[in-house]
């Protein structure tokens, strides 16, 4: 649509529309009304710059980042089993380039919060007027002994695509049969709520496909409970023969909470051996997934919590309205990096703190964030947002479960709303089994979304 | 050219399981539709179906069968219990002023050539092109051969609840290989 046809289009709605007192501000059309500076190109930076120049193209944005090719951690699992080529899950940036933004292909060394500035390791210096910091995640590498950045190689955690999902697709297609594939999961939160468990999945699925039909996974979980529980549950047990939580049982999965075990504290790197004060594992293929942490620069930007729980320290709060920073309103942090709203986190309240990680609401914020901005540089209050989420799983062939979250913003803060989240359905309401038709549509789902989501944050 | 920016601020408020919620910003919410319908709502993912100028009535009815449990879907029925009335109308409306964008795909000749045939119960409605000749209908022309398919087997499987009596009549006879044809024929309309 030409930037004419929308003007008209939005006249129209707004002389058209049924809602009573909806009101449109005709704006300014001054020359130049700012810049914004993005910091990281991955879904919910992408989002960001390419919505804020869709929204105004008189705002000047500039995305910095250092990858010139983006891998998608999303449906990175299913590259890692050999279900599709990495090329899938790949994007230039090329199309946000079209759009107007001014791509530096850099690595942000610096932000100055009080001059506004940003400071590369090619010696570039931008000054922003809104800056959206989209750093993504780092590791701690903390709480296991003998684990550390050094040996991610031997043990990799695939947990940020690209080489690492590689390495850990190789690993997995030398396991003999018989071997044990054993992934270690952290504390909550970390990205992708469901990925390990995916991930169990996909791997299980493999051995079924290539004669590996005696191996196992073992998933060691820090945490107590997990992402879409019960459907992970049902479908392991339709598909690689579950029983029930623990060690030793007969299906080709198993996994291990964190009060009976999961919290693995101990590697013994020669000999492949994770444990814990109760249990002890070893493994053919170890795939550690480390602790989470904001994205290095929201460190160093001082945008992140100092105190409280694993929800506060270490990440980055923002305000419901806008997704600025907590602590700066001229700085917007979006996807991962973030701590958003309250979401009774698998009933642990102390875990109450979080929109789940996951590239879908980071997009969501991303949109949420650049119409604040927007509003912001034309003198304008924020619109209210609405915060959606869906993720899909695959978690064998022709089987995809989901879930949703909706949010909103009530008296200034994070609301979760019931009505418009849940998982896909165990039982239909009269309790009989669900019809498998409903799986295969999610699992096909899975892959037009992951084609939509790329192009609409890098197209 | 200068492009427009515009927001909803919010007056009216309603209530959503509760929670008392402001109306309006529309093209906020359309925005997050585009994670999965594409930007605009023209697709790029096969079984995501682009619903930009699709009618208004049509678009609204089924969120509202959504909503209300008359009609089942593997995701949407959570998603969109969420939404007011009047935002599922707003959206209604919004995404029926976008312009249909038929969307190039790749497909299989032999297919194409098989679902002209085995298409033309379906032309009485929705075009022998996919252009719909009957209001309220949606255009297939150029609409995502994979999502075509899975709704044609939606209507064929009776486990799940379709509302359309006529959709479910004219795609019972159809063999299971017509299916994945007739999609991909209206999927190659221009």
């Amino acid at each position: 649509m030409s930037p004419f046809d929308r003007r008209q289009f939005i006249k129209a709605l707004a002389a058209a529309s049924s809602v009573p007192a909806l009101a449109f501000p005709a704006i300014a059309r001054a020359a130049a009304k700012g810049k914004v500076v993005v910091v990281g190109g991955g879904y919910a930076g992408a989002t960001a710059a390419k919505y804020v120049r869709l929204l105004d193209d008189k705002i000047e944005v500039t995305l910095i980042e250092p990858n010139k090719t983006y891998v998608s951690c999303p449906l990175s699992n299913e590259v890692m089993v050999g279900h599709r080529d990495i090329k899938t899950i790949e994007y230039g940036y090329g199309g946000l380039e079209k759009r107007g933004v001014n791509v530096v292909h850099d690595f942000v060394t610096a932000v100055d919060r009080a001059k506004k500035t940003v400071t590369t390791k090619g010696g570039k210096k931008f000054a922003y007027d809104a800056l959206v910091m989209s750093p993504g995640i780092d590791f701690t590498y903390q709480g296991i002994e003998g684990y550390s950045e050094a040996v991610v190689e031997q043990f990799p955690h695939a947990y940020k695509a690209g080489p690492q999902t590689l390495l850990l697709k190789k690993q997995l297609e030398a396991m003999k049969d018989g071997g044990v594939f054993v992934i270690v999961v952290p504390k909550a939160p970390f990205r992708c709520p469901p990925g390990p468990y995916e991930r169990a999945s996909l791997v299980a699925n493999y051995f079924q496909h290539h004669g590996k039909k005696k191996s196992k996974v073992i998933i060691l979980d820090a945490n107590d409970s997990h992402s879409k529980k019960g459907l992970f549950n049902q479908a392991w047990a339709k598909l690689y023969g579950w029983e029930k939580e623990g060690l030793g049982t007969n299906g080709m999965i198993e996994w291990v909470k964190g009060a009976e075990g999961g919290l693995v504290t101990m590697l013994d790197a020669k000999t492949k051996t994770v444990s814990s004060d109760f249990v002890e594992v070893k493994a053919d293929v170890l795939n550690i997934i480390p602790t989470h942490k904001a994205g290095r620069i929201a460190f160093q930007a001082e945008l992140v919590g100092t105190s409280g729980n694993n929800f506060e320290q270490g990440w980055c709060k923002v305000e419901p309205m806008t997704m600025a920073s907590a602590v700066d309103a001229n700085v917007y942090v979006v996807g991962d990096a973030c701590v958003a709203g309250e979401m009774p986190l698998y009933g642990n309240p102390g875990a109450a703190f979080d929109m789940l990680k996951s590239a879908h609401i980071a997009m969501t914020q991303a949109k949420v964030a650049a119409a604040a901005i927007v509003a912001r540089l034309n003198g304008l209050a924020p619109p209210e947002p609405v915060y959606a989420n869906t993720c899909y799983s695959v978690v064998g062939d022709g089987y995809g479960i989901s879930v949703a979250h909706l949010y909103r913003v009530v008296n200034g803060t994070f609301k979760y709303v019931p009505a418009g989240s849940g998982v896909s359905m165990m039982t239909m309401p009269d309790k009989s089994p669900v019809p498998p038709i409903y799986r295969k549509l999610e699992a096909e789902y899975t892959d037009g979304w992951i084609r939509n989501v790329l192009a609409d944050a890098f197209a | 050219m200068h492009r427009g920016v515009t927001f909803a601020l919010a007056a009216a408020s309603f209530m959503v399981a509760g929670i008392g919620v402001a109306a309006g910003n529309i093209e906020g919410i359309a925005h997050t539709c585009n994670n999965c319908h594409g930007y605009n709502g023209v697709s790029a993912g096969g079984s995501m179906p682009s619903i930009a100028g699709l009618p208004e009535a049509y678009l609204k009815n089924i969120m509202t069968e959504w909503k209300t449990g008359k009609r089942a879907s593997a995701n949407m029925t959570r998603l969109i219990s969420g939404y007011t009335d009047e935002e599922i109308a707003g959206l209604a409306e919004y995404f029926s002023k976008l312009p249909w964008t038929p969307v190039a795909q790749k497909l299989d000749p032999k297919l194409i050539e098989r679902g002209k045939q085995a298409s033309q119960g379906c032309a009485g409605c929705h075009g022998p092109t996919g252009k719909a000749t009957m209001a309220g209908t949606p255009n297939l022309n150029g609409q995502m051969a994979k999502y075509i398919e899975l709704e044609l087997l939606k209507y064929k499987d009776e486990s799940f609840a379709m509302p359309s009596a006529m959709m479910r009549m004219v795609v019972k006879p159809l063999k299971d290989e017509d299916i994945p044809a007739i999609a991909a024929y209206y999927a190659s309309q221009q």
